[in-house]
């Protein structure tokens, strides 16, 4: 049974109520003013990568229309993200937020030090947009109803709590404020005009909290990487009888473990935040590539699988 | 061939069980067959499990806790290294008792629950048991002790993913098995009053997704079952290839379900070393790697992921064991899949318990 566009757009919107990143523990507790100065520096590091991909995600969207009214339109977006010239834009703002939360400018451009769970999510983004239609594409971006209220909780949360942070680095919020209503509109206008059968409108639903998940991995890879991983009260470490690695047994799982494995998890001892493990395993081995990014993937893993607890800031 | 190396042991102490659940897995002729291991026999097949590789044993039955020497049986597969875990329905051991085991060397514990709703629990189960299951598992976190719940879905509890999402949170699983009813004995025999439907799956599978969205919750495992996937299980990760079960009467077998299947010569603890049972019988080698498999298995590309699927499942539904498993789209015989799915669609008949008199023999042969 097809939904009227009123009943569509409640559906939409109720996936944004169950599913959208303003519930993740991450985000409550940012608004909420309990993230420490090196958390928020984390998240405006990891959330840069985000902003690269959305010009490259709108210009894939720009390139599946064939309707000059409709580029005319969407194209704004990258204008909003890249500027109109050099020095302005909503990437230019992040930086500033970057330079007022402390972080080193060059660093955040650069893109060192971007933790591996968020450039899964953010890739698996783009790539999603890149492998599917043009109304699906558009309707994962309809995250954007959200993104208005969320912004204004923010920059309150920010004056309230973060008074560190020089007021100047709230531009970009205060700039999607305006900017994500009208995008918003302009992303459902299209959705309930286009989406006339039942199959589009579950693709829709279904782009929607595709895009959702994304944006919670963001932040679940944020987190964990202040997480003080310990090894699992439900897991035994041992050396392999039948070879020389080391395995972690659990409740009906065994996980091979080779010497580096095991050199990170000897360092989980529920004190170290991940990225303090990642950073000193990094220092140790000076001649590998990617140890860091190595290791907070490994530590993901390990706490996917139950053989560390990513036990979080109380 | 030489014999791969195994992880785990499944240890069959006893198919002795007071639940009738109407989905068990288990031998039809279950009831006729003993206990047949001493305490001593197990420690000998820990012993020489844990030379062989094996790192993990799942103590289970039937009801493992049933056998008066399980508090020696523990010691002997924890002073083997063996992780040792214990997989029990949970009507049976009181707060004291799990900490007899648990300073016996047991690791951890998997709970079965039928359902998030008490009186439709009791009824496939065939008793009451509901209310004791939920006491058991507050006594195995008291006592300190991991949990693993473990939940066996069917048309009749699978509307009710959420509830049962929700329980485990608050008895404070770390893991929540929604393991789909698996078709042997008694479970093939109620298969089309057991068997879903799509939507059902679908939806779950929903309310799988959206759960995993409410932080702090247990990991949750669920997989669309075979009869409504497109390719077979990767059953017991393969032919003889991680998994040893030792049956209670001493056979050593790739799954439980595989003595149905007749002709297999396997061995027993009872007879012989493990090492031979596992690396030499000939039921053990029959279907072990690839040289066994027919077209279409033979030349696909995915025969390394799902092994060819399952074996017992290719003997029950086509009466040849070494067919294709029918649940494979590609399988010549899938059509046998698809009209179990379609019986189930149009007509349910009622559960019948384990053990209820009226039913003879597998239906489906």
């Amino acid at each position: 049974m097809t939904w009227t566009p009123a009943e569509l757009e409640a559906r939409l919107r109720r996936v944004l109520d169950e599913r959208y990143h303003h519930r993740h523990p991450f985000n409550l507790r940012m608004h909420e003013g309990r993230l420490t100065p090196d958390e928020i520096r984390t998240w405006v590091r990891n959330r840069y990568y985000y902003q690269t991909r959305i010009p490259i995600k709108d210009g894939l969207i720009l390139a599946k229309s064939s309707d000059p009214a409709f580029r005319r339109g969407w194209v704004r977006r990258i204008h909003d993200h890249d500027g109109v010239k050099e020095g302005t834009g909503g990437l230019e703002l992040w930086l500033r937020l970057a330079v007022a939360v402390g972080l080193d400018r060059e660093e955040v451009v650069g893109l060192r030090r971007v933790l591996p769970g968020v450039r899964d999510a953010c890739d698996d983004y783009v790539r999603f947009v890149e492998s599917h239609d043009l109304l699906e594409s558009v309707a994962s971006s309809l995250t954007e109803l959200a993104a208005g209220e969320i912004m204004k909780v923010r920059i309150e949360a920010f004056e309230r709590h973060y008074a560190w942070v020089e007021p100047d680095g709230l531009q970009y919020f205060l700039g999607r404020t305006r900017q994500a209503p009208a995008d918003a509109a302009e992303g459902m206008a299209f959705v309930l005009a286009n989406a006339r059968t039942q199959a589009d409108q579950e693709r829709c639903v279904a782009a929607l909290e595709r895009k959702c998940e994304i944006l919670w991995r963001l932040l679940d890879a944020t987190w964990a990487a202040h997480a003080r991983p310990r090894i699992s009260s439900a897991a035994k470490l041992r050396r392999d009888p039948a070879g020389l690695a080391a395995l972690a047994i659990l409740p009906e799982r065994a996980v091979r473990l080779n010497e580096t494995g095991r050199e990170v998890l000897a360092l989980c001892d529920g004190e170290r935040t991940a990225e303090a493990i990642a950073s000193e395993l990094a220092t140790r081995h000076p001649g590998e590539q990617d140890v860091w990014e190595q290791v907070h993937a490994f530590l993901a893993e390990m706490t996917r699988l139950g053989v560390v607890e990513g036990r979080k800031p109380a | 061939m030489s014999a791969p190396r195994p992880y785990n042991l499944v240890a069959e102490l006893t198919y002795r069980c007071p639940l009738r659940c109407a989905y068990c897995s288990n031998p039809l002729g279950f009831a006729r067959v003993p206990d047949a291991l001493d305490a001593k026999v197990w420690g000998r097949a820990f012993r020489e499990a844990a030379e062989l590789g094996v790192v993990h044993v799942g103590l289970t039955g039937g009801e493992p806790t049933l056998r008066a020497d399980l508090r020696e049986i523990v010691t002997s597969a924890d002073e083997a290294g063996l992780y040792v875990h214990l997989v029990t329905a949970g009507t049976t051991l009181d707060e004291v008792g799990i900490a007899a085991l648990r300073e016996a060397g047991l690791r951890s514990v998997q709970l079965s629950i039928q359902d998030a709703d008490p009186a439709e629990g009791d009824a496939v189960a065939g008793v009451s048991a509901h209310a004791r299951k939920l006491a058991f598992a507050h006594a195995v976190r008291s006592q300190g002790l991991p949990l693993v719940m473990n939940v066996v879905l069917h048309r009749r509890n699978l509307g009710r993913v959420p509830e049962i999402i929700s329980l485990a949170r608050e008895l404070g699983a770390m893991r929540l098995e929604l393991a789909n009813t698996q078709y042997y004995g008694w479970a093939l025999a109620n298969r089309e009053a057991l068997l879903p439907t799509r939507e059902q799956l679908d939806l779950a599978a929903a309310q799988v997704e959206r759960a995993r969205f409410v932080p702090g919750g247990p990991e949750i495992l669920f997989v669309l079952p075979d009869y409504f996937a497109a390719r077979p299980k990767p059953c017991m990760g393969g032919w003889g290839k991680r998994t040893i079960v030792v049956a209670p009467d001493g056979r050593v077998l790739p799954c439980h379900a595989a003595a149905e299947i007749p002709g297999l010569e396997f061995g027993s603890l009872r007879e012989r070393p493990l090492a031979w049972c596992w690396g030499e019988a000939p039921g053990m080698q029959a279907f072990r790697g690839e040289a066994w498999m027919r077209e279409p298995c033979r030349s696909c590309p995915e025969r390394a992921r799902d092994f060819g699927g399952c074996r017992c499942q290719a003997f029950l539904l086509t009466g040849d064991a070494a067919a294709t498993d029918p649940a494979c789209e590609l399988a010549p015989s899938h059509a046998l899949v698809v009209a179990a799915r379609d019986a189930a669609e149009a007509a349910v008949p009622p559960l019948r318990l384990r053990g209820d008199s009226a039913l003879r023999a597998p239906a489906a042969r």
